[in-house]
């Protein structure tokens, strides 16, 4: 597909730092390549601010190829913007149309506070891991890999929960910021491999107790937290969360 | 409590309405088999030794799913104290609808048409049927429905009930951790049938009694 | 100064036991005692925190993303090697050891090999003890994928993700130390600088990227894991915030830094499409497994690729290396894509960029196999250039992807300044001048897992280290150099913008010192470099505040560092005069354009001394010895 040039105008969410008032802020963008990434669409906007001596909008980025997990923002309405699968910065400008207004906001809820413009910190979400979200192997111990076998069905179950890249955006867009999916899919991943299984019970409590310490509202079973997912995590791990929690508070661990 | 818990909660008390709604729908479908059918089925329920637990039973688990919800939701609200400029539903295999967005909305229409609806039905006129100690309640209903302002509130309520099934079965089922590949499809199409069956079913009834009822 | 690898003696598969019954060892009691303080959070990082978190010592964690799980390790997908001869095909430590020595061309450490290829079995045992979902057979069983440079089958997976499946599992690890209290952790921080009291490494000197502040931390080790520093070249497969600035100023402070030119290209990345560009993305070389490299055998020949019949398509890899055929290693097959595009058979608009087909493997074992090997990989694809390789061929074009560079380090990972160890993409240690597919991945767990915590032991328990605050003179000194840096960005207030830089810089890095340079060429970029750099600190332009998060300011700083690097990596490109690996000098290549090696001058380790910005540096020569395999022209015709 041949690229094209666009214009956009955005309107963008400006707050100069943590716990100060924002608000959403106009930009132009012209001469925008429909070649280009919304991140990159968003560096050229930066790079006009700081010719004109303005600050430039924050926001993080890493990989810039959908596995690191530290972009995402709310774009016109929906995080990661409207393509299925896909994060903010494998988003691309032919998806939008000269002349269209976009708005760009970051995730919002109480356990992400806002730190600048598009910047959240998710650092909740290091903690939820940190409270059981892995296996007590010791390093050296281990025994030979291939003494473990597991059915291929069910490593590749583990795998899809397993891929999730920790951006936020479930919680983004849950009406109730609900950190349910996050946690659900690591702990279907763990559950689901023999590996995982001493730790089950403790894990989920441990991690359901963090995660709610941390302010994440319930989950409504709305199912939007997976139309965003840009790795596609079903509620089925929301499911499977409850079910671990439950086999938890039955076998009586606290 | 974690909000497990308490969707827990919510989930199970749903599920159990959810059951009293289908018999409820159909106990009341009895009404187009006529008086005799209707008012001898009511005797087998009320004079049963077991309607004064089972009734509060069922006030109880209401009253538990409409108290966790409402608290549920204000905790929900906490966790995003700053709102969206813009935001819209993200399509694709999202379940968002009118009807989820909308559940504590739906359900607190239910807590100001419930009292009414039970002093209408349960503690409205006591008509003998015929000689025996059988409560006419095939005659409370026709007189209920008499007034066209009435059945047609009382239809709009069961949009709501609907609305509020729409979502509510299949979230029920997945609150509670009950999901699979086959199962979740399954019970998605479950919940929207038996919303529009059980909505629908109350609405039918009202309006063939409005019509009808008179006649037999 | 002379260089000493410090390399344990006996027999080669003895070393690294006997290196470790020589350990001296500290006491479980006394580790708590010790600080140690790692930078970087990548395999290298968080393994090595892993370990040293769980052996006792209290560890301080440092990254510069919001979360330790972002480091760039998340972004590799191809896989892992590991000699477990699972497969029955031949394999043997020894085999994997052999393969990568000559995949480096000869140019790293036999002893570091081997120990690499000894690791790389206990590396998988681990990886699957903390629930790594890798890639299974029906029954159960691990599964394999071949790789590049090797002719069987030893490369681990997790579908497209392997990285991120390895850095979640060394994350995990990590983070329990963190709930065990072993562990704590500093994200959002950037390292400016080591400090560095009585000749060791005692602390750094880091701004909070949040606030701005400056902050200083002491501790008895510093373990620089802090990746490679393919983005001098602007344009890399690597991420955004990866740099050279912890090894850089580790290098200022005295730490030497060995083999900069050695950087790797990868054959099979998406073109470059615009300027607009800010990264370019890697298709990983499993992708070779089962895709076909060509070429129309018409010069700029216009035609869609799949109007173009089977007799007019050059599969010149196939062609020209019937034994590995796509398989061939990165440099060779990137050597080979420049060549066909720069003699004018490159398609796409550009004509920069080769056909990697799929056609023949979907009809050979089905849409749903190929879905299942790379689905992943084809959507991302798809994603950038909106095309569907199952119906058109992928363009792709060499990238730069990996820097087998870095600070140098001995046998032990520890650099020339006692107490800084480095590990992972960060050291220059196992790959030589070319790293083989799969090798990173293990070389940072085999560095972070299973070699730190015996060799810092070990540096600890011998080493006399006075008590020493954060209040002493050196870290005093430490912060104000940072700031000053700081500051000099600020008040420049130019017009270019740091970007612009950057963008100017990759331009002269990745054509005067890419995939092929001349002597010309260098001593021109190096001219070039200078200039840029006089530019930048005449013109840049950074808005905002020292006291808040301001990403332009962080990136100021790289791109400083950038420039004033990229001169020492093109002077290293220009002392060597010989063709070897990723190192391709026009003027040493054989008739038939391969590599031409010189083992006889060139055969060492060229590690550089700092002496000043714009200064020649001195180099130091650590030789290399091939007591097992004897370094012989690579062929793999
Ligand atoms: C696209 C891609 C695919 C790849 N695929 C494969 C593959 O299939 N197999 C394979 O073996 N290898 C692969 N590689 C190579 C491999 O991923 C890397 O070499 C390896 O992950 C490097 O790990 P590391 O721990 O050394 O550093 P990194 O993962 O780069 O981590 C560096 C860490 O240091 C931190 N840091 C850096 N500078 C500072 C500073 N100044 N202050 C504080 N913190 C700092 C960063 O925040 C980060 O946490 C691939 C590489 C790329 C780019
Ligand atoms: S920048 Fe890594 S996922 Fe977008």
């Amino acid at each position: 597909m041949p690229a094209k040039t666009i214009t956009v105008n955005l309107k963008v969410w400006r707050q100069p730092a943590k716990d100060q008032p924002g608000r959403m802020v106009d930009y132009v963008a012209k001469d925008i390549s429909t070649d280009m990434s919304f991140l990159e669409m968003l560096d050229v906007v930066n790079e006009d601010l700081i010719r004109k001596g303005e600050d430039a909008i924050a926001f993080d980025s890493d990989c810039r190829e959908g596995i690191c997990g530290a972009c995402g923002c709310v774009i016109n309405g929906i995080p990661h913007g409207p393509d299925a699968g896909a994060t903010t910065c494998q988003l691309h400008m032919r998806r939008f149309t000269d002349g269209q207004t976009i708005t760009v906001e970051p995730w919002r809820a109480k356990s992400f506070p806002v730190l600048k413009d598009l910047t959240v910190d998710r650092s909740a979400f290091d903690r939820i891991i940190a409270s059981g979200g892995y296996i007590s192997a010791g390093i050296g111990g281990a025994q030979d890999a291939n003494s473990i076998l597991i059915p291929r069905s069910i490593a590749e179950e583990a795998m899809d929960s397993a891929a999730c890249i920790g951006c936020g955006a479930c919680v983004a867009a849950c009406k109730n910021a609900a950190a349910h999916l996050f946690t659900g899919a690591k702990i279907t991943h763990l559950a689901l491999l023999p590996q995982g299984a001493p730790e089950r019970a403790l894990r989920v409590v441990r991690m359901v107790g963090q995660m709610e310490a941390e302010g994440f509202g319930a989950c409504s079973n709305e199912g939007e937290c997976e139309a965003v997912c840009p790795k596609l995590i079903p509620i089925s791990n929301i499911a499977k969360l409850v079910r671990e929690y439950t086999r938890a508070w039955w076998r009586g661990t606290t | 409590m974690s909000s497990i818990t308490t969707k827990l909660i919510i989930g199970a008390t749903g599920v159990l309405l959810f059951a009293y709604l289908i018999l409820h729908v159909i106990g009341n479908a009895l009404i187009f088999f006529g008086p005799d059918l209707f008012n001898s089925y009511a005797h087998m329920l009320l004079s049963n030794p077991l309607v004064v637990p089972i009734e509060i039973g069922l006030v109880v688990v209401f009253l538990i799913h409409l108290v966790k919800a409402i608290t549920m939701t204000f905790q929900n609200q906490a966790a995003r104290p700053a709102k969206y400029a813009k935001k819209v539903a993200a399509g694709g295999t999202s379940q968002k609808s009118l009807a989820s967005s909308t559940m504590i909305l739906s359900g607190l229409a239910l807590l100001i048409f419930i009292p009414i609806h039970v002093k209408m039905f349960k503690y409205g006129p006591e008509y003998p049927y015929g000689a025996s100690d059988v409560r006419d309640l095939y005659r409370l209903e026709v007189e209920n429905f008499t007034s066209p302002l009435v059945v047609g509130l009382y239809a709009m309520v069961m949009v709501v009930v609907g609305m509020h099934l729409w979502h509510g079965v299949a979230s029920s089922f997945q609150s509670l951790g009950i999901s699979g590949p086959r199962f979740t499809p399954l019970i998605r199409k479950v919940g929207k049938v038996s919303a529009i069956g059980i909505a629908g079913g109350f609405i039918v009834i009202a309006v063939w009694v409005f019509l009808f009822g008179a006649r037999s | 100064m002379t260089l000493d690898g410090k390399i344990p003696g006996g027999p080669i598969s003895e070393k690294w036991e006997r290196r470790k019954f020589e350990n001296k060892l500290v006491n479980p009691a006394n580790r708590r005692k010790y600080e140690i303080i790692i930078v970087g959070t990548g395999l290298a990082g968080s393994s090595a925190a892993a370990a040293l978190g769980e052996q006792g010592y209290r560890v301080k964690l440092f990254c510069i993303l919001d979360s330790p799980r972002r480091a760039h390790s998340i972004s590799a997908q191809g896989g892992i090697n590991a000699a477990k001869n699972y497969r029955n095909d031949g394999d043997s430590i020894y085999r994997l050891f052999y393969d990568t020595v000559k995949g480096g061309d000869y140019r790293a450490r036999e002893a570091n090999v081997y120990r690499l290829a000894q690791l790389s079995v206990d590396i998988i045992d681990q990886c699957v003890a903390t629930g790594v979902p890798f890639a299974r057979e029906y029954g159960g069983l691990l599964d394999n994928r071949s790789f590049g440079g090797a002719q069987l089958s030893r490369t681990f997976y997790a579908r497209g993700q392997t990285g991120q499946q390895l850095l979640l599992g060394a994350y995990q690890s990590m983070l329990r130390q963190v709930d065990a209290g072993n562990v704590t952790l500093f994200p959002r921080r950037e390292m400016l600088d080591l400090v560095v009291v009585d000749g060791q490494a005692r602390g750094i000197v880091t701004r909070n990227l949040i606030t701005g502040d400056l902050e200083r931390h002491e501790g008895q080790a510093v373990l620089l894991c802090t990746g490679g520093y393919g983005p001098v070249y602007y344009l890399s497969t690597n991420a955004i915030n990866s740099n050279v600035t912890a090894a850089w100023r580790a290098h200022k402070r005295g730490a030497l830094f060995a083999n900069p030119c050695f950087t790797q290209i990868h054959p099979t990345c998406i073109p470059v499409s615009g300027d607009h560009q800010s990264k370019l993305t890697l298709m990983s070389e499993s992708l070779r497994n089962d895709g076909r490299v060509w070429v129309p055998r018409k010069k700029e020949d216009t035609r869609p690729p799949e109007q173009i019949p089977e007799e007019e398509r050059d599969y010149y890899l196939e062609r020209r290396y019937p034994s590995f055929g796509n398989l061939v290693p990165r440099d060779v097959a990137s050597r080979a894509a420049k060549e066909r595009a720069d003699e004018g058979f490159g398609v796409g608009e550009t004509g920069l960029s080769v056909y990697l087909d799929f056609k023949e493997a979907i009809d050979r074992l089905g849409v749903e196999t190929i879905r299942a090997r790379y689905d992943n990989l084809f959507e991302m694809y798809k994603h950038i250039t909106a095309e569907d390789p199952y119906k058109v061929p992928m363009r792709i074009y060499p990238a730069i992807h990996y820097t087998m560079g870095g600070l140098w380090v001995d046998y032990n990972l520890q650099s020339t300044i006692p107490g800084l160890f480095v590990l992972g993409e960060a050291n220059f240690s196992d790959h030589g001048a070319n790293r083989l597919g799969a090798s990173a991945l293990m070389q940072g767990l085999a560095d972070g897992y299973f070699i730190a915590s015996y060799t810092v032991a070990n540096y600890l328990a011998g080493a006399s280290l006075s008590k020493v605050s954060t209040d002493h003179g050196a870290f005093k000194e430490a912060a104000a150099t940072a700031q000053a840096r700081i500051d000099q960005v600020l008040r420049v207030k130019g017009t270019r913008t740091v970007r612009q830089f950057h963008r100017d810089l990759g331009h002269i890095m990745w054509d005067y010192v890419g995939m092929a340079r001349t002597e010309s060429g260098l001593n021109a970029a190096i001219q070039k470099i200078r200039a840029l750099r006089d530019d930048f600190w005449k013109d840049v332009a950074v808005s905002g505040e020292q006291s808040n998060l301001n990403p332009m300011l962080d990136y100021a700083g790289r791109v400083a560092d950038y420039m004033e690097f990229a001169e020492l990596l093109a002077l290293d490109a220009l002392h060597r005069n010989e063709s070897c690996g990723g190192h391709f000098r026009e003027e040493y290549q054989t008739p038939d354009g391969e590599a031409r090696r010189d083992d006889d001058h060139y055969s060492y380790v060229g590690a550089w001394e700092f002496t000043g910005v714009g200064t020649q540096p001195v180099l130091h020569k650590e030789a290399l010895e091939f007591q097992e395999v004897r370094p012989s022209q690579r062929s793999y015709k």
